[in-house]
């Protein structure tokens, strides 16, 4: 048995990250694949280790381990293996900014489109009355909040909207980030790539009138590199549906 | 440029936050103090590469700016990691744990403080102590301002704090944050610790500096939390943010706000 165990959905945003973190470190680990759309994050077996009920969650040893940016650089500083921050103070800065604006400003948008479109409907041929018992055992106010509107579908068209120009936001500024450095926030491969990759490489397929050759030169560019390192493929290959499928079609592209 | 400049509000929030921390960490970094209420912080000169201020999800922050890689001046905002910044810059000051597993916990409070405390704070103490100075600023003034700043949907903030848009239920869920905040903290120090993760660090800084406003403003969170309240006496006697607060220049710096981060929009 590994000293480490992974509670995650598939290799996508927040689960990704971890799933990446230790594939690049690599720290051999127990994979327990919770079904979000089959609430597990939700039952009682999940809630002993992570009252909160979020994905992911790491032990390590006895410890336990939460909020997917915060176990990356937990398994960067506790494990051997290559660094996944650079050595500089302002480099160090600039992937914790980037972390920070993607998991706060611009990851939440992506996800309020991502269950608009796909965790709500998934859900959609569950009873009413079902529905509201699986809202009524989630731990989070703000979760709960966030479930309910995936599952009646109450997005109201000004909120979708503004997600929409957040997202079209985010990918000019990531392409113009990556015109000033080889990597996010730096010249080296980081955490910053991890997280940011785990919501944007999807979007040759998701989101095409934003990103292509053509358009954003910059981000096609680091998409390749990043879509060919080992650790990558290996984390995507664990995957169980459509985020994997998605994955291995660009993948083809790059050839 | 070759001289990095720390520009910082009145210290209150992430201005003292980052104050404080860099008078920890010892740097001799010029200081300069700016108008946040004016909108100063989207004026400042000679920034090359300024995305980090016009996107910072902190909203109106202290910002330093420093030399880049690409021979220009870099804008670094952010309380947690300019105070992480210069915890590294001076070689480890103190300031973060070095333990892998007691820095995840450090940065979980801070993410904590940033995500739930200060969208709370600065939601209510802008209300209280900003809206009528940017109410009655000319509109060709006020417009002027807005167009320096970059981010939409901080200049929707700013806008609606001039309108004195008031969300009712924003105004109970910050209420409740700030009393659920202080009582954490109380329950954090329970054990008897001196500071909030044992050893001193970035959390007690950031946490402080949120709160400090608020005993006035919602003295009720903080009625029988005596350990909170000895742990900020605490933390307020410390050279860093005495040295910190000095550079007020007006009689209350806990009332100096301008408009914050916002309040999560998703999950």
């Amino acid at each position: 048995m590994a000293e480490v165990t992974l509670y995650h959905w598939e290799p996508n945003a927040n689960s990704g990250k971890p799933m990446l973190a230790l594939a690049e470190k690599g720290v051999a680990f127990d994979s327990h694949y919770i079904d979000m759309l089959q609430f597990d994050q939700h039952k009682p077996e999940y809630l002993a280790v992570n009252p909160q009920g979020t994905i992911p969650a790491m032990t390590h040893g006895g410890k336990v381990l939460t909020e997917s940016t915060a176990i990356m650089e937990y398994v960067n500083d506790a494990f051997p293996g290559p660094d996944l921050m650079p050595a500089d103070p302002q480099d160090r800065w600039r992937v914790r900014w980037w972390m920070k604006f993607m998991d706060q400003w611009l990851g939440p948008s992506f996800s309020m489109i991502g269950w608009c479109t796909f965790v709500g409907p998934a859900l959609a041929q569950r009873s009413e009355a079902e529905r509201e018992a699986l809202i009524a055992r989630i731990p989070l106010p703000e979760r709960r909040a966030a479930w309910r509107k995936a599952m009646f579908a109450e997005f109201s068209e000004s909120e979708l909207a503004e997600s929409k120009r957040r997202v079209a936001h985010g990918v000019t500024m990531l392409e113009e980030e990556l015109g000033k450095r080889e990597y996010v926030a730096s010249n080296q491969y980081s955490l910053a790539d991890i997280n940011i990759f785990n919501s944007t490489y999807g979007l040759p397929v998701g989101n095409p009138e934003l990103c292509s050759p053509q358009q954003t030169p910059n981000i096609w560019r680091w998409l390749k590199l990043v879509y060919k390192r080992p650790a990558v493929q290996q984390t995507w290959a664990l995957g169980q549906g459509r985020f994997t499928d998605r994955f291995t079609a660009i993948m083809e592209e790059f050839g | 440029m070759a001289v990095p400049v720390l520009y910082h509000g009145e210290p209150n929030g992430p201005s003292l936050s980052v104050l404080a921390a860099l008078y920890e960490s010892g740097l001799d970094i010029e200081c300069r103090p700016i108008d946040l209420l004016a909108g100063e912080r989207h004026t400042l000169p000679g920034v090359t590469e300024s995305v980090a201020l016009d996107m910072a999800v902190e909203g109106e922050g202290p910002v330093l700016v420093a030399p880049n890689d690409s021979g220009g001046a870099e804008a670094m905002a952010e309380a947690v990691f300019l105070a992480q910044y210069f915890d590294e810059k001076a070689g480890g000051c103190g300031l973060q744990p070095s333990d892998a597993y007691a820095r995840w916990q450090m940065l979980m409070w801070c993410r904590q403080a940033t995500e739930r405390l200060s969208p709370a704070v600065a939601y209510l103490g802008n209300l209280a102590w900003s809206q009528k100075r940017l109410a009655k600023m000319s509109q060709e003034e006020f417009e002027r301002l807005l167009a320096t700043i970059v981010s939409v949907d901080l200049r929707q903030r700013w806008q609606e704090l001039r309108d004195d848009v008031v969300d009712a239920a924003k105004v109970e869920d910050s209420k409740t944050k700030v009393a659920q905040f202080a009582a954490r903290v109380e329950t954090q120090l329970a054990d008897g610790r001196e500071w909030l993760m044992g050893p001193f660090s970035i959390a007690d800084l950031e946490t402080y500096a949120w709160l400090r406003s608020m005993r006035e403003l919602e003295a009720d969170a903080f009625a029988g939390q005596r350990c909170c309240l000895a742990w900020m006496d605490r933390v307020e006697a410390r050279p860093s943010v005495r040295k910190a607060l000095a550079r007020a220049t007006t009689d209350n710096p806990a009332h100096a706000f301008a408009p914050g981060p916002e309040i999560n929009r998703w999950g």
